[in-house]
């Protein structure tokens, strides 16, 4: 009775699943594996049955539960640095496997798109990082947990506000449009992975070449995210676990900016003008960084149970994370919480499903008052002796805004979101050697938006004549439906395995937005829409959808475990394009050939695993007309209103501003891949090395056309051609024993360039500054070169500047611009591409010692080779405080042997040039984690397997050129406009305290 | 066993017709079109549409790109009339105009093709899409009429900017984006001629206009242009024809106060023979100032009050050139500590600008939604404009006598009630009078985006800008102004550059 009862509750957990109770007899098996050198349990290692993808890993105390297919079935067991064994279950339902540390073949199981996959028959390139490696980042984003982690695989941080992502580009960057790479969760695709807990997460594995990647087709060319969260272990206990962490983060670095008495110097050299008779005894001033930045907690807070009965396995987890803004009043926090469940109905039946709900509130702080700070001069205070906000417009003029202020009155804007991802499968075991799985994808996402602006004046220009409330919502409506049937078989030394599928998609998009002004009162029982006065309302809405076709295909064949061969397609169809360029086939083929199995590799007695492989494949990239769900079309714009008649009303105007192009067909990307993977030393040196060269064509932009032509937009054509050639490299070094020790390290260089623009264009300028294009992109040349002027030097007087090259009208003290074509005269033609916002080199440590019971672990990350545009040093538009380096060493009529510029404010010395290029090259100490395990002795009598305290730092150490607060600045939407800093909001660095107890 | 063997063979057989049901209606499911959005094709359907596709021709009109910094950099500030104003490092490429230090990658000339080309491709799609609009053929007539009329108004702007320019007069396909080569200027005259026919045609008089229309193209307004371009090609018997169809339709006559024309209370009225519309309304549709244009915003005075940015400052060369006493300066320019038309507000001295000036014309009270809200409408035409041209015509066909009547018709107004100003002339020497018309054009219209163009029909940049300092200016090249130089290159130089640039 009470096993009936265990079992019922158990079954409550499964939603999905509770009309599903057949009873039928399995073949189980448990065991436990040691180390044959010492006896210590071996933790996490892979358990397969043979021929099979089935598998598992052991637990913490090295024990294991796996369902096989019957009981003469074989046990592949596999840990990296461990020799592999294959052990025959014979009709044991217990077993006990030692380990030794002669391995002659590492066999790991990797997932793959639509399965899994053996490491060891793997022909493409897949990167994995497992969760003891994500879970060491504090981070609400998986994005940022996979900085540093592997080779190819590049994450810079979208900023450091609460909650906030990162930009992922995986083998360069792929194209001029979105270079972003898809995330497929649990198998259930989406471009958005911001709702996953890290916690939850069992392994991120990143497919980057064509062979891995084929398999999605044409959202494969930026490559593929997977992520496989948690699930517990049939027939093992529950276990529960508890996780939580706290720290405090704050920015990285200040930028040093003038004090108040360097400004008034430099404000009465710019007006030569004795304005502030004694600059030297205002002193310090306001450093307005310390009026918005702050200290700001993190926390965390994870409980999950996992375990299996008999037939079915399950992991609940429930999460709570909150962060609050380094800038001040900004937070984040979400709730997040996971129902796994796998439920074998009968011994042809399985039924699963992978649920995750998550609510999440972020409240925005005015993200712009990073560059209200930086620009206030420190000659003001926030406040006035009465406690108003200090007007700062008066002398400097109406472009200024008290930073303090906005903070104050712009802090009101929350959004709320909801979001319920997740899959429901079957599958269903069919004759002898196949296996039909149907699988149902939900993506339901729910957002709302509020904010509210008060009516405020604190000086002409930084006002709200009204109030407003505006309202928002969004909501995104995906579902997939996967039908895949797959075969697998071993005879002899043959083993093949095959997949053919059918999906369907669908997603939708709708979003309504609402406002009023003019609220009888301010506080926030008032504040709802209808409160408002209805003659101020606005509404509007936007909506949109998509529908995806798809077939799909691929076989692995494996013969002698030597000689391997992969190919994959998968055909599409959307609904973006027209009829007649809706569908494409995007195939792969790739070999490998496992040279350590080979009798004159292993007579070397050098080599443990030795692989060569290698694949071509085509791939197309849908994020290049990601914001363009209907590019055929030519659409009719209303809202271009004329305004007639003795009232001045408004009359609708409405026609075709932009060409639609039903031409259109996918970017595509051809991709080759050469791979050797090695093994030394026993294992315990392992070495990956890719190298890999990707072509992207049929590029999607909107190619210029002449304005004669009279459309408002350039249409959207499929034109030009660019090129990613690198390497990725990836070393690890794994000592297991009593002490067991880790070292890797991993290094991408990537060489990007623009092959060709279409006929009718050789060049793309971008990144306007005052009506200056930025950057330019030529055939030759990475994208969004920097481009603009060369400097040297400054002129030291006027007679220097009279009788030089020059732009204008330069005289002593201003920047002298390099005559590139030496026709005597300085203009648009002296411009050169100065540099490229892309890395060349991206590269990242890892270290990791375990010894009786402390475990210390650090990551180290770094990119060279990029340049950095300090454009936020660059806006004028009114006297803005200077940083200080344009103090020290500026040209005055006293100083004529100045390196650096007399005191401007705008006009020539801010032109585009490469005085404002710095280097934007890092190395940044990304995690450091020392933690402690109580022995398992000393626990067991509390009923805990694990006890577990830990510090650690995120990003303590930089070691950083660039003078702003860091050289990394999100930009996903156009590859011409990176690398400038606008004054965004700063990454943080952070130290936390955390523990974990498992039950 | 068997039963699961069945049972399996059921779902298979389930899973199997879901799948054919599935792919056999996939066309369907792949067949997605714009969500509350009409197309091409499925536009121009019924008379509302119609209405819209013409309306949206006028819309152009109020854009950055028409009626903005370039706008007024190429009329006003390039002319004798104006410095670029505003603070000094503020939009240098204005200051390139203004000192004729510009080449063919200066904003201002991409900007204004750019919108009047638009405006020209919006003209396009109506008129060769209205003919098929089942509806009223009286008002298809009429749209058709504007949408002409609104064409080679821009074509017109553009002619006397670029000299020859590539004709286009219906929507070009795909193949023919890069193909297109200027044609003479003459060419050009011609296509506008036609459509200003066209529209003189089918158009109704100002007064047969309902008040809910009032700012639609007019006959009178497609015959202003008219007169316009014969005085271009110095063809004045026809100039003169037309000016006094104008003149005898009896719908305009001048405002009492010169002053009015620039106000609200001005706009659309008696004198006002065509105006690009605008209004700062409330919100609608969710866009704020949907009515609006930047034309008031970019000139308004910068500072104390804050109007706008500060742009067009009158010249010292403008504020000099009134004969003694004229009111029309005192309507034209506003100084530092002047109060504002509002009879309140007075303006501050603003240090970040050097001799701050600003153009009074586009002066408009404070209004909702800021600056960038402007309720200004853009006078194109006023019937003053058209009595000086009648004065011209006549004077340059050898009748000056006759030309009289006309400019003093205008000099009267401006002098208002004090008769020791701005007396009558009587001067009947056809050089004299011809001296005396070109002053008061200068006088009448300053500051209003016609300097430019009458000094170069007059043959006259050269001399006048380099009195007035101009000293960049080069003969024979800046009469012209350089096509856009992205222009030239996305054609592979199939669009030829003007001489010298």
């Amino acid at each position: 009775m009470k096993n009936r009862f265990t079992q019922l509750r158990y079954w409550l957990l499964l939603p999905v699943l509770l009309a599903a109770q057949l009873l039928v007899a399995q073949t189980t098996i448990t065991g436990h594996i040691t180390d044959q050198a010492d006896g210590a349990a071996v933790i996490g290692a892979t358990i397969l049955e043979k021929g099979t993808t089935n598998g598992t890993a052991s637990d913490l105390d090295g024990n294991f539960t796996l369902k096989i297919s019957s009981a003469d079935a074989t046990l592949v067991i596999t840990y990296t640095g461990y020799s592999a064994q294959e052990v025959a279950v014979a009709g044991r339902t217990s077993i006990d496997i030692k380990m030794g540390e002669d391995a002659t073949v590492l066999d790991q199981v990797v997932v793959v798109g639509y399965g899994t996959q053996r490491k060891s028959d793997l022909t493409g390139s897949v990167g994995t990082v497992k969760t003891a490696d994500i879970e060491r980042i504090a981070t609400a984003s998986i994005d940022q947990a996979l900085q540093g982690k592997i080779a190819g695989v590049y994450v810079s941080p979208a900023s450091g506000e609460p909650g906030a992502g990162a930009i992922i580009r995986i083998r360069g960057t792929g194209t001029l449009n979105n270079s972003s790479p898809i995330y497929v969760i649990d198998g259930m695709i989406t471009y958005d992975a911001s709702f996953v807990n890290p916690q939850d997460v069992q392994s991120v594995e990143v497919l980057k070449d064509a062979s891995a990647c084929a398999i999605y087709g044409s959202r494969g060319s930026n490559g593929v995210i997977l992520i496989t969260t948690k699930n517990g272990k049939k027939r093992e206990k529950a276990v529960v676990s508890l996780s939580s962490y706290y720290g405090t983060q704050q920015i990285t670095r200040k930028i040093d900016m003038m004090n108040a008495a360097e400004f008034a110097q430099s404000y009465n050299e710019l007006t030569n003008s004795p304005y502030y008779p004694d600059p030297a005894s205002l002193g310090e001033g306001t450093d307005w960084q310390d009026e918005i930045f702050r200290k700001a907690p993190i926390g965390n807070l994870q409980i999950s149970a996992n375990g299996g009965t008999e037939r079915s396995s399950y992991n609940i987890s429930a999460n709570y994370f909150k962060q609050d803004g380094v800038l001040k009043n900004g937070d984040f926090q979400r709730v997040t919480v996971r129902f796994n469940n796998e439920f074998a109905v009968n011994n042809w039946l399985t039924l699963g499903n992978n649920l995750a709900y998550s609510n999440s509130k972020r409240n925005i702080a005015p993200g712009g008052v990073v560059g209200t700070a930086y620009r206030m001069p420190p000659v003001f205070a926030p406040y006035d002796s009465a406690g108003k906000f200090t007007d700062p417009t008066s002398p400097f003029g109406l472009a200024l805004a008290n930073p303090a202020a906005d903070l104050f009155y712009k802090s009101d804007n929350t959004r709320n979101g909801d979001r319920f991802f997740g899959t429901i499968y079957g599958d269903i075991k069919l004759f002898k050697y196949f296996t039909f799985r149907s699988n149902f994808g939900f993506d339901l996402d729910n957002n709302r938006g509020r904010t509210f602006s008060p009516k405020f004046q604190v000086s002409a220009s930084q006002l709200n004549k009204d109030d407003r409330l505006y309202i928002s919502t969004a909501q995104q409506r995906d579902w997939v439906w996967e039908q895949t049937l797959r075969f697998e078989r071993e005879w002899g030394s043959h083993r093949l395995s095959a997949l053919a599928g059918y999906t369907s998609e669908y997603r939708r998009y709708e979003g309504f937005g609402a406002g009023r002004s003019s609220f009888p009162g301010t506080s926030s029982e008032i504040l709802y829409l209808n409160a408002g006065n209805d003659t101020t309302q606005i509404n509007g809405g936007s909506q949109h959808d998509e529908a995806l076709v798809s077939y799909l295909f691929r076989t692995n064949y494996v013969f002698s475990e030597r000689y391997l061969l992969t190919v994959s397609a998968r055909v599409d169809q959307a609904s973006r394009f027209s009829r007649a360029n809706r569908t494409a086939v995007f195939p792969s083929f790739s070999l490998g050939w496992n040279l350590g199995q080979e009798s004159f590799i292993e007579n070397l007695r050098i080599f443990d695993r030795l692989k060569l492989r290698g694949s071509y494949g085509i791939l197309g990239n849908q994020n290049s007309i990601r914001d363009r769900y209907y590019p055929s079309f030519g659409l009719i714009v209303a809202g271009q209103y004329a305004v007639f008649g003795a009232g001045e009303s408004l009359n609708q105007g409405a026609t075709l501003v932009s060409l639609g192009n039903p031409d259109l067909r996918w970017e595509t990307t051809r991709q080759t891949d050469i791979g050797l993977e090695i093994g030394l030393l026993n294992n315990r040196l392992s070495a990956e090395i890719d190298w890999y060269k990707r072509v992207t064509y049929d590029i999607v932009g909107a190619i210029p056309i002449p304005d004669y032509i009279g459309s408002q937009d350039d249409p959207i054509v499929n034109s030009a051609e660019v090129q990613n050639t690198g390497v990725d490299l990836t070393l690890n070094w794994r000592q297991a024993g009593r002490v067991s020790w880790n070292l890797g390290a991993i290094a991408s260089p990537v060489r990007n360039k623009v092959i060709k623009f279409n006929d009718q264009k050789a060049e793309i300028l971008a990144s306007f500054i005052q009506g200056e294009p930025a950057t330019r992109s030529i055939p030759g040349e990475p994208i969004g070169s920097f481009y603009g002027f060369k400097s040297n030097g400054v002129f030291q007087s006027a007679e220097e500047a009279m009788t030089s090259p020059r732009l204008g009208n330069e005289t002593a003290g201003d920047l002298r611009y390099v005559d590139i074509n030496g026709d005597g005269k300085i203009d648009g033609l002296d411009r050169i591409n100065l540099g490229s916002p892309i890395p060349t080199l991206t590269y990242g440590f890892t270290a990791g010692v375990d010894f009786a019971g402390f475990d210390l672990a650090a990551d180290l990350f770094g990119v060279s080779g990029n340049k950095v545009y300090n454009s936020k040093k660059t806006f004028r538009f009114a006297v803005y405080n200077w940083e200080q380096s344009v103090f020290d060493g500026r040209w005055t009529p006293e100083n004529t042997t100045a390196t650096k510029p007399r005191i401007t404010n705008g006009g020539h010395n801010y032109r585009v040039s490469d005085y404002y290029l710095e280097d934007g090259s890092f190395v940044r100490l990304r995690s450091l984690v020392l933690g402690y395990s109580l022995p398992t002795r000393w626990l067991q009598r509390a009923a805990i397997s694990k006890f577990r305290v830990y510090a650690s730092g995120f990003n303590l150490w930089t070691s950083q050129k660039y003078s702003g607060y860091s050289p990394e600045f999100g930009n996903d939407s156009s590859s011409y406009e990176v690398g400038f800093d606008n004054g965004g909001y700063p990454i943080t660095k952070s130290w936390q305290f955390g523990l974990e107890v498992t039950f | 066993m068997k039963h699961a063997f069945f049972l399996q063979h059921k779902l298979l057989l389930t899973v199997g017709v879901v799948l054919l049901a599935a792919t056999s209606c996939q066309k369907e499911f792949l067949d997605r079109k714009p969500l509350g959005q009409l197309t091409y094709d499925t536009f121009f359907e019924n008379e509302d549409q119609a209405v819209y596709a013409t309306n949206a021709i006028y819309n152009q009109f109020r854009q950055w790109d028409c009626i903005s910094l370039p706008w007024i950099g190429l009329t006003d500030i390039i002319s004798d009339d104006a410095d670029k104003g505003s603070t000094p490092t503020d939009a240098l490429y204005m200051l390139e105009l203004d000192d004729f230090t510009f080449d063919a990658t200066n904003t201002a000339f991409g900007s204004v093709w750019r919108g009047y080309y638009q405006a020209i491709g919006r003209a396009n799609i109506a008129i060769q899409r209205l003919p098929d609009v089942n509806m009223d053929a009286a008002k298809r007539n009429r749209l058709i009429g504007e949408a002409k009329f609104l064409r080679a108004y821009a074509y017109f702007l553009l002619v006397q900017w670029f000299g020859d320019l590539p004709v286009i007069t219906t929507p070009l396909k795909a193949d023919e984006y890069y193909t297109q080569t200027r044609q003479p200027k003459e060419a050009v005259y011609t296509q506008i001629e036609q459509d200003l026919n066209d529209a003189i045609a089918v158009l109704p008089k100002k007064s047969e206009y309902s008040s809910n229309d009032l700012g639609r193209a007019t006959s009178g307004a497609a015959r202003g242009i008219l007169a316009k371009l014969y005085m271009v090609k110095r063809d004045f018997v026809n100039a003169e024809r037309v000016c006094l169809e104008i003149i005898n339709s009896n719908q305009y006559s001048l405002l009492p106060r010169y002053a009015d024309n620039f106000l609200q209370v001005g706009e659309n009225g008696a004198e006002s023979v065509f105006e690009i519309n605008a209004a700062a309304l409330p919100p609608q549709d969710g866009v704020i100032g949907a009515g609006a244009s930047p034309y008031n915003m970019i000139q308004g005075v910068r500072g104390n009050p804050n109007l706008g940015w500060g742009f067009n400052r009158p010249s010292d060369n403008l504020v000099s050139a009134y004969e003694s006493g004229d009111p029309r300066r005192e309507a034209t320019v506003i100084y530092v500590n002047e109060v504002l038309p509002d009879g309140v507000t007075q303006v501050q001295d603003n240090p970040e600008i050097v001799n701050e000036r600003y153009n009074q014309k586009a002066w408009v009270p404070p209004h909702t939604g800021l600056q960038d809200n402007g309720p200004g409408n853009i006078r194109v035409l006023r019937y003053a404009d058209i009595l000086l041209l009648c004065a011209e015509a006549k004077n340059e066909n050898s009748k000056s006598a006759e030309a009289l009547p006309y400019l003093n018709q205008v000099r009267k107004r401006a002098r208002g009630t004090n008769n020791f100003i701005l007396q009558d002339v009587a001067i009947t020497d056809q050089t004299m009078l011809r001296e005396r018309i070109y002053r008061d054009r200068r006088s009448e219209l300053a500051m209003e985006q016609q300097r430019w163009f009458d000094l170069a029909r007059w043959g006259r940049l050269s001399t006048v800008l380099t009195a007035a300092g101009k000293t960049n200016f080069v003969p024979g090249k800046n009469e012209l102004m350089p096509i856009p130089q992205s222009e030239v290159d996305l054609t592979g130089g199939k669009i030829q550059q003007n001489a010298s640039y």
